[in-house]
């Protein structure tokens, strides 16, 4: 066993270039763990490379860790010196025994920028931590920051592109083009998949889900196919995790993409025609923002125009609401007693109202008063009866629930013709009366004393919050 | 027809009375029996480990047992040129630890071991356009939001940054369930919550949350254990004890919880061997600094009276608060 600092030095540095060499030997790791061994067998190499997994037996860690550790906080404070093929090797060391070492990942950060590393390695990297472990904040945090920079470059390539070739012929530019949009949507996807590993290797990973919540939000804006591609392709694997509520939430933020961005597509499909795609690799860090800002009521002839468009796409979007409505009741009977399904039920009833409110006020030409006021149903409004089985009044008045807007269909209104054919009042598209339906018809069925109490919350919150907004 | 709530099961034997000097042998203990492989693991956090362990000794009222000048002059050398503050010595600076420096200087009352001016540079300077905040480099979550004001507000600082526009930012995070996230459209998560409840306190803005809507949320959280989870189908964590009963108080709903039921899942989670708080009851207890700080402060909120008072904001006793003159918001 080594013992002295020099015996400890040798051995650490051996086992360090022995991790780089087998990378070199097998480009295709795709999974790092620890062996355990509590004792080194003579003379052979902690670092075991089978297939594709890359094992460090768990003798040498104890020693390798705190010296690589230390060595490279040495660095740092510039008390000795190590060139970048050593900085190189040693955070990739450190960093698949320890990920949450952020200043390690700042030293590949600047390597990066200078050149010296290229930044699919530093996604290959982390996506082997990440085999390991599946959370680790700083991992996810790092890869954003890569795909940032990936992205940038991309940007700045394109621009000089467009620039360079402005006086020749439309080709070339084009197939560059299409070469860096091809990267770019295979990035997408690998990110797609090394989210996918991590959520399946960690329940409700939040920090995996999230993450591909930011890839969409800055890699495919506008790209409606991609968003009902996730929505197809997470289908079956959040019917077999009932529980992880952030695969929901994914779902969710799927349809509310979908909503707002057929929502706007449509009227603008012609305004923006082949620049559409590129709009969808434009990074941003800022936040998100989701708004109707397009639609107040205001029938421009592109609009006009472009009426069948959005029928269609309003028919559309019902049937992606009814669908999901119809998962989470299959899920929700074949899976009694599971919060997250409920749960995932109020989301997509909440954006389904929100959706038809937003319609709404934008068919407006009329002073039909049955209309809401008010087109942004914004947090501030909802004001619900305290949870709690209390009878609190809030802000000094009694809410007493009320039936929505929609149900109102008997009254005269010479635009329900209008609605009618926008799909809005669709037979089969939920309602405030089916879902009180369906909750009743658990309650009636089912013994399972976890799916009556969230059964029963549902009905509650039903009444509360999507009864009150007028 | 078995439950199939994720939940665990308190023993009959399981501790049910507070051990408050055996937490205190274990924070005063911390470090010094660590073997060079795990302290090196957590070294990347130690700032805010040392937050953690100061913080439960002073509500323990037993500060006085830790090195206060050897923790001092350790914060002085982390604070690097650019202003920041690093988790240890020869680390990156980081939001995060900034945090965790102040709070333990006002612990000590000795913020003036620090170069202020250039904290508050630093921290400023981590303000992005739409008012958000970046942790170092340039990630962005509402904890750094969070991180920001509660580090200018115990310097009485907050006039330096872009308030409107930082509330901005936080509030275009609130979820349609009142809850909030780590960015816009991410999932409602108990400990982000946390941060954005004490962001709004902090600049004066509890009146922009749904009170009910969000306490709602929060306290659904409880599972039949008595514990508190950070999301639906979680497994209860003493850290959420915090996370969660702070934002109630802070929102004037911590009423809607079982109290009783939550104090005896905490002291569940005691290990009476070691001392320190485990994360849940079970045979297996891993104690940790994090999760008795947690454990400890989520007993005082519940009223706790061998305890001292704890901030649901800051975190930190409130006399020491009182000393520094901050008072933020709570909702009645």
């Amino acid at each position: 066993m080594a013992e002295s600092e020099e015996e400890v030095d040798v051995l650490v540095q051996r086992v360090v270039k022995d991790i780089t060499n087998a990378f070199k030997r097998n480009p295709n790791i795709d999974e790092i763990g620890v062996i355990p061994c509590p004792e080194a067998r003579c003379n052979r190499s902690p670092i075991v490379l089978v297939e594709n997994k890359l094992g460090v037996e768990s003798w040498c860690v104890k020693f390798l860790l705190p010296y690589v550790h230390n060595k490279l906080l040495l660095y740092r404070q510039r008390k000795h010196w190590l060139d970048r093929e050593a900085l190189v090797d040693i955070t990739c060391t450190l960093l698949l025994l320890n990920p949450d070492f952020t200043t390690a990942w700042n030293v590949r950060k600047e390597l990066l920028q200078c050149g010296v590393l290229n930044p699919e390695k530093d996604l290959y990297l982390g996506q082997l931590a990440l085999t390991k472990f599946p959370k680790s904040p700083e991992t996810w945090i790092h890869r954003r920051w890569v795909l940032q920079q990936i992205l940038d470059q991309f940007l700045a390539v394109s621009h000089n592109k467009t620039q360079e070739q402005q006086g020749e012929a439309e080709q070339p530019n084009a197939d560059s083009s299409r070469q860096l949009s091809d990267h770019l949507t295979r990035t997408l996807h690998q990110e797609m998949r090394v989210c996918s590993d991590a959520a399946c290797r960690y329940p409700s990973n939040y920090n995996a889900w999230s993450h591909r919540i930011w890839v969409l939000q800055h890699m495919a804006k506008g790209n409606g196919k991609v968003f009902h591609d996730e929505l197809s392709s997470t289908r079956l694997w959040v019917s077999m995790h009932v529980s992880d509520h952030s695969g929901f939430h994914y779902r969710q933020f799927l349809l509310k993409e979908l909503i707002t961005e057929h929502y706007q597509t449509s009227a603008s499909a012609t305004i923006n025609g082949s620049s559409q795609h590129w709009s969808s690799t434009l990074p941003s860090s800022g936040p998100h923002q989701h708004s109707c800002s397009q639609t107040n009521g205001e029938l421009s002839g592109a609009e006009a125009a472009n009426e069948d468009d959005r029928q269609l796409s309003f028919t559309t979007v019902l049937q992606l609401f009814q669908q999901e409505i119809e998962l989470c009741s299959d899920l929700i009977q074949s899976f009694p007693g599971h919060e997250t399904l409920w749960s995932h039920r109020r989301h997509v009833f909440y954006l389904l109202n929100q959706w038809r409110r937003e319609h709404q006020c934008s068919s407006r030409g009329d002073n039909n008063s049955i209309h809401l006021n008010d087109c942004d149903p914004g947090m501030s409004e909802v004001s619900p009866q305290s949870y709690a089985g209390r009878e609190e009044s809030v802000n000094g008045q009694n809410h007493a629930s009320e039936p929505m807007e929609l149900d109102r269909v008997s009254l005269p209104n010479p635009h329900d013709s209008k609605r009618l054919k926008r799909g809005v009042l669709l037979p089969g598209t939920p309602t405030l009366t089916s879902e009180h339906s369906f909750v009743n018809s658990i309650l009636d069925s089912c013994c399972n004393p976890e799916q009556r109490r969230f059964a029963v919350a549902y009905k509650k919150w039903l009444d509360t919050v999507t009864g009150l907004q007028s | 027809q078995g439950t199939q709530v994720k939940d665990v099961i308190i023993k009959p034997d399981a501790p049910s009375s507070l051990l408050l000097d055996k937490h205190g042998d274990y924070i005063a203990a911390y470090g010094s029996k660590k073997d060079d492989y795990e302290y090196t693991l957590s070294e990347y956090l130690r700032m805010s480990g040392i937050y953690w362990g100061l913080t439960v000794m002073d509500l323990m009222s037993q500060l006085p047992r830790m090195n206060r000048q050897e923790i001092i002059d350790f914060i002085k050398a982390c604070q690097h040129d650019c202003g920041g503050i690093s988790a240890s010595i020869g680390h990156d600076p980081h939001l995060l630890y900034t945090l965790s420096a102040v709070q333990i200087l006002c612990l000590y009352d000795s913020v003036d071991a620090l170069d202020v001016d250039r904290v508050v540079e630093y921290v400023k300077g981590l303000q992005q356009e739409d008012g958000s905040f970046a942790g170092d480099k340039w990630e962005i979550d509402t904890r750094f939001s969070f991180c920001a004001v509660a580090t200018l507000a115990l310097l009485g600082k907050m006039d330096t940054i872009n308030v409107d526009k930082a509330v901005e930012f936080v509030l275009s995070c609130m979820n349609f369930d009142g809850g909030f996230g780590c960015r816009p459209g991410s999932e409602s998560h108990a400990g982000q919550i946390y941060c954005c409840t004490g962001f709004l306190s902090l600049t004066g803005q509890l009146h922009q949350l749904n009170a009910d809507l969000l306490g709602w949320w929060l306290c659904e959280r409880q599972l039949p254990s008595g514990g508190l989870n950070g999301r639906p189908e979680k497994l209860p964590d003493v850290c959420y004890s915090w996370w969660v009963l702070a934002s109630l108080k802070i929102i004037g709903r911590i009423h809607w919880i079982d109290k009783a039921k939550l104090r005896t899942f905490i002291l569940a989670c005691q290990d009476e061997e070691t001392g320190g708080f485990a994360d849940r009851p079970g045979d297996m207890l891993q104690v940790d600094p994090f999760h008795t700080l947690f454990g400890v402060a989520g007993l005082s909120l519940l009223g706790d009276e061998q305890i001292k008072a704890v901030n649901p904001v800051l975190c930190m006793p409130e006399d020491v608060l009182q000393r520094i003159g901050l008072q933020p918001d709570l909702l009645s």
